[in-house]
């Protein structure tokens, strides 16, 4: 009878997400016909970035392990993109799944490697992957050296009309694809091994007594996380129409990590949050800098210093993220009330 | 809980919506990106920062300066032309981010001298600013396929090309050093493949050929780049990368007492920002190398005197160089050409007044420009020269003697050209 | 000869990312927090140095001062954040976490900062001994004097660093403070300024570590430089290779880390630079996940 009771809240629940992301999709469509170029191209990088963070989340929010090289993971996806475009003049949907494919590999890859490792040496692994991965395509001629590929995904169909432009395009194709990625690890996150991860990152010895295989269930996260990653660096590389080692910098690994904080590390919900303050930064930056009618140097280096000092807060004062912390902070509330 | 979440989003993306309608309202539309009554408005992207922005740094500086005392001189038919400058630190995806502010954001009319191969090629791929009949003028590279008018249609180059520089030099070598080992520093990209395309066509046969990934030059990097040169007894040394390659590769090369025939391209090949490194002047002595345009020492040049006047007065203390006179003979050429486009200048009249009479644009180069109908190339050649014992490059013999060529299968021949006076004062006419 | 050469560049190379990785692990074995952002530390400490060489005009007036300001900087930032750190987030997913994204975002601020005071251009740093290479029969090896006084000196702090911790008391206390806080509190060891002591001598570390860094290179000092993106990741790297709690595993980390680039620089290719250091680690942490001198898991932070 317990069963029965519990399963028509789970369908409810699944539908009632179902309708949220088409709302979702909904208000993407309005909102890239009225908006200017400008506006619509942010929005299609922050699209990548919601995808990109999200992975982040699942990875170390949900299953406790940090990683400082998710750019390199982000590259294997748009290489792989880029190539299979190139190459084997796939169309663009396939290379898109080729992405999420072969960044799934190199993260089962990295997953084992690193299922060993823990804290501080995984960090490590992770941040010389990120450094020296990218630069590995200047070794091979088929990626295209330190200026790249040429990753054009075409114009958008003539049936849209003239006057679609080029970055709508890039926009609705990101917010597709991020919307479909957000239901996706919704669901992963809330199924067994969603589960299996929380109660590895809760306790592993715990875990392990209650018979959850600790290496797999890491390499899956790992695995998983960086298809999702690889997706989000296909993405990218069709916003800026190249495929480069420049693209994927240590810098890239280290603001994924910053956003995934300021969502709050553990909260799906939060990524839309830390992927518009990536982007908007720059730009309120420019701004403050421009009021206070500073020099040169204080304006390029602003944006800069404010993410990172933003970063350090957070951590500080707000360490799983605003969404969580309001929730933290109403249960308290509810249970004084008691 | 969850019927207010469902509500809480539909009120969000209710404001959201209704936020960005009131936000869109449309400006009314100017009578051309970039021109309004009072001001030309222009963007560059180069690097500012970083490994590879060593002495390029200072062009913005330099067009500045040029473009003030335009200014000053009533502008362009009364418009005051301005520049914005972004710092790209030579990494072609910032070039393509740097490039999209400059079109989205600060709406500029035209590109000025965008710096870079890789650059270049990222943006035309993904900003495509021939797309949107964004003129992109006088790009700040030699690579030879920007001549290409069917991919690149709004591009306009200066530079000679690299494909041109090489024959040049591969015409000097057969001239002064037939029969010695000939050894290669080029850059790992289409930057560095174009010179080898220049050397194949001129007949060069390298006995070693060393390529650098841009952004690994160092002093650490050289030392195991002249090992390589020592192993294949390398006579003569062409160094064809960017400064701070050049500077790297000759900076170690006095510490370890290697002294082959060098051969400096001119990319990377300013002697003031050479020496600035600490590269002692004695290592340039006798060294080769190139230029299109006056030497930066020579005084008696009237363009190199009223240009070095203009920036002593804007930049105090700042050297004048090659990056310097490129880049005030770059505002110059830009310019004539705002002021050929017309009292109401559009872009597509900017790009027509290069077409027509962009050969006839005063300036300081020693070779002719070769702009025309069907044509966007700008500058076609070099005058040879040594560099000095305090370093600086003069032409051999003190008379220029340039050569020109073409980026095809063409003969390097001596060129007749003479420069036309300098227009009143510098400014257009 | 060129066998020669790779292993002197390897070395000198390789000290200083011992340097560097030293002062990791002392970070850690005081206040069990990898420190990311000391490699701009070091950057911040170097450009003290650069403000003293260039008004004073004397390298060896300026070492001092960048340690000095090394050393401040860093107990400022143990005071302020680490303490802020501890105090916030013993708790919750992000515990384990915390520090190192701390520290993250001060690399990010410290770097900033420099270049809104220095700029982004290239500074100079004049080296005190010429780096020509020395000559031994018309042949020029890469060593010169400059590598020579690196190495020397590197020597001689490691001497001087392993001496305070193995035989001073204030070593003892540091030791202690690590491995059991609560126990040194009770013997009267004022941990907390212990750990900054700690913090202290690993900034002063690092200055000497960017100093060298700095002149071994091309001189040139600014906050983009390669040079100090290699001594970010090396000295992590060197250090994470040595196991992070022994001080002997960063040095021998840093030789090997600095002489294995330098190999594969020369005989295999040049473009294998920014991966080298990665096949390195992932072979060693294969082998041993706790790196080389490192102690078992169970003492996992």
């Amino acid at each position: 009878m317990y069963l029965e009771l519990r399963r028509p809240a789970v369908h409810k629940k699944q539908s009632r997400d179902i309708v949220l992301f088409i709302l979702g999709g909904v208000v993407l469509y309005f909102l890239s016909g009225v908006v200017d170029e400008l506006r619509v191209y942010q929005g299609a990088t922050i699209a990548v970035y919601v995808i990109a963070i999200s992975s982040i989340i699942l990875l170390t929010g949900y299953s406790g392990q940090v990683s400082l090289g998710h750019g390199a993971l982000m590259a294997v996806g748009a290489y792989a993109a880029a190539v299979a475009h190139i190459e084997l003049k796939l169309p663009i949907i396939l290379c898109f799944v080729i992405a999420v494919l072969a960044s799934a590999v190199g993260g089962a890859l990295l997953g084992a490697a690193a299922a060993r490792l823990s804290g501080p040496y995984l960090a490590g692994t992770t941040l010389a992957l990120a450094i020296g991965l990218p630069s590995l395509a200047n070794q091979f001629g088929v990626l295209g050296g330190e200026q790249g590929l040429l990753f054009d995904v075409g114009f958008p169909p003539l049936s849209l009309g003239e006057e679609f432009t080029q970055y709508k395009w890039f926009f609705w194709i990101a917010g597709l694809a991020a919307l479909i990625s957000m239901w996706a690890i919704k669901n992963i996150l809330g199924s067994r091994y969603g589960r299996t991860w929380r109660a590895i990152r809760g306790n592993d010895v715990a875990a392990q007594l209650c018979g959850i295989n600790i290496a797999r269930s890491k390499i899956l996260a790992f695995t998983i996380s960086a298809g999702i990653a690889g997706l989000a660096g296909a993405l990218l590389s069709m916003t800026i129409g190249t495929v480069s080692p420049s693209a994927f910098p240590l810098a890239l690994s280290f603001s994924l990590l910053t956003g995934a904080v300021l969502s709050g590390i553990t909260t799906l919900a939060g990524a839309m949050i830390g992927a518009v303050v990536l982007v908007a930064i720059p730009e309120i930056a420019d701004v403050v800098a421009h009021r206070i009618g500073s020099s040169e140097r204080v304006t390029t280096n602003l944006p800069g210093f404010l993410v990172s000092a933003l970063l350090i807060v957070t951590v500080l004062f707000v360490p799983n993220g605003p969404v969580e912390q309001h929730r933290a902070r109403k249960a308290k509330h509810l249970a004084s009330q008691k | 809980m969850k019927a207010m979440n469902r509500r809480k989003l539909i009120t969000v993306s209710a404001v959201l919506a209704a936020v960005s309608l009131a936000v869109t309202a449309v400006p009314a539309q100017a009578a051309e990106v970039g021109v309004s009554s009072s001001e030309i408005k222009l963007g560059m992207t180069l690097p500012m920062t970083g490994t590879a922005s060593l002495g390029y740094n200072k062009i913005p500086g330099a067009a500045k300066a040029y473009f003030d005392y335009l200014n000053a001189n009533g502008g362009i038919n009364g418009r005051k032309v301005t520049l914005v400058v972004k710092d790209d630190r030579y990494v072609p995806t910032e070039a393509v981010a740097k490039t999209n502010e400059l079109i989205l954001k600060d709406k500029v009319m035209a590109l000025l001298a965008p710096l870079g191969t890789a650059n270049n090629k990222a943006v035309a791929a993904s900003v495509n600013p021939a797309r949107r009949g964004i003129p992109v003028l006088f790009v700040n590279t030699g690579f030879s396929g920007f001549a290409d008018t069917k991919k690149y249609p709004t591009t306009y180059t200066v530079l000679p090309s690299y494909i041109m520089e090489a024959k040049i030099m591969g015409q000097y070598i057969k001239d002064n050093f037939a029969g010695k080992k000939i050894g290669l520093l080029y850059q790992d990209d289409d930057f560095g493949i174009d010179a080898l395309a220049g050397f194949k066509t001129a007949g060069v046969n390298f006995a070693v050929k060393v390529p650098y990934a841009s952004g690994s030059q160092s002093a650490a990097a050289a030392a195991g780049w002249i090992t390589k040169f020592k192993a294949a007894e390398a006579d003569v040394v062409i160094l064809f990368g960017v400064s701070s390659a050049t500077s790297a590769m000759l900076g170690v090369a006095a510490q370890l007492k290697y002294a082959p025939q060098w051969m400096l391209g001119s990319v990377g090949g300013d002697a003031t920002t050479i020496k600035l490194t600490g590269v002692p002047a004695g290592v340039l002595y006798n060294a080769i190398g190139f230029s299109p345009v006056p030497a930066t020492t020579d005084m008696k040049d009237e363009y190199v005197k009223l240009f070095s006047d203009i920036y002593a007065k804007a930049v105090p203390g700042s050297p004048f160089d090659l990056n310097v006179l490129l880049g005030m003979n770059t505002a110059f050429m830009t310019a004539q050409a705002l002021k050929a486009a017309g009292p109401n200048p559009t872009r597509k009249s900017l790009m027509a007044a290069i077409d027509s009479k962009g050969a006839t644009f005063a300036n300081s180069a020693l070779v002719p420009a070769a702009y025309s109908q069907t044509n966007h190339v700008g500058l076609t050649g070099y005058w040879v020269g040594k560099y000095s014992p305090t370093g600086d490059l003069a032409p051999v013999g003190g008379t220029y003697v340039t050569y020109t060529t073409d980026s095809g299968a063409g003969a390097v021949v001596k060129s007749t050209y003479v420069r036309p006076a300098m227009p009143a004062k510098g400014l257009p006419n | 000869m060129d066998l020669l050469n790779t292993f002197l560049i390897g070395i000198t190379a390789g000290t200083i990312y011992a340097l560097m990785a030293i002062s990791m692990v002392l970070v850690w074995r005081s206040t069990r927090v990898v420190n990311f952002a000391q490699a701009g530390m070091a950057l911040l400490s170097t450009y003290f140095g650069y403000e003293a060489v260039t008004r004073l005009e004397s390298f060896w007036i300026a070492l001092p001062v960048a340690m000095i300001g090394g050393a401040l900087v860093a107990a400022l930032v143990e005071m302020i954040l680490i303490r802020l750190l501890v105090k916030h987030s013993t708790s919750g997913p992000i515990a384990g976490v915390a520090p190192i994204i701390a520290t993250l975002g001060l690399l990010g601020v410290i770097r900033s900062i420099s270049a809104m005071i220095w700029g982004g251009q290239d500074l100079r740093i004049v080296g005190p001994v010429s780096n020509d290479g020395f000559t031994i029969n018309a042949t020029t090896l890469v060593f010169s004097p400059l590598k020579l006084l690196i190495l020397v000196t590197v020597l001689v702090l490691m001497l001087i660093l392993s001496v305070i911790f193995q035989k001073t008391n204030i070593g003892l206390a540091l030791r202690a403070s690590a491995y059991a806080p609560e126990i040194a509190r009770l013997s009267g060891i004022k941990v907390d300024w212990v750990r900054t002591l700690g913090w202290a001598l690993a900034g002063a570390t690092g200055a000497v570590a960017g100093m060298f860094q700095t002149v071994n290179g091309n001189g040139t000092l600014s906050p983009d430089s390669i040079e100090f993106s290699l001594l970010l990741v090396s000295g992590f790297i060197a250090a994470v290779i040595g196991g992070l709690d022994s001080l002997i595993g960063a040095v021998i980390g840093g030789l090997v880390l600095g002489l294995m680039i330098s190999f594969v620089l020369m005989y295999v290719s040049s473009g294998l630079f920014f991966i080298a250091p990665f096949v390195i680690l992932l072979t060693i942490l294969f082998i041993r996940p706790q790196g080389v001198f490192g102690a078992k898991a169970a003492r996992r932070a």
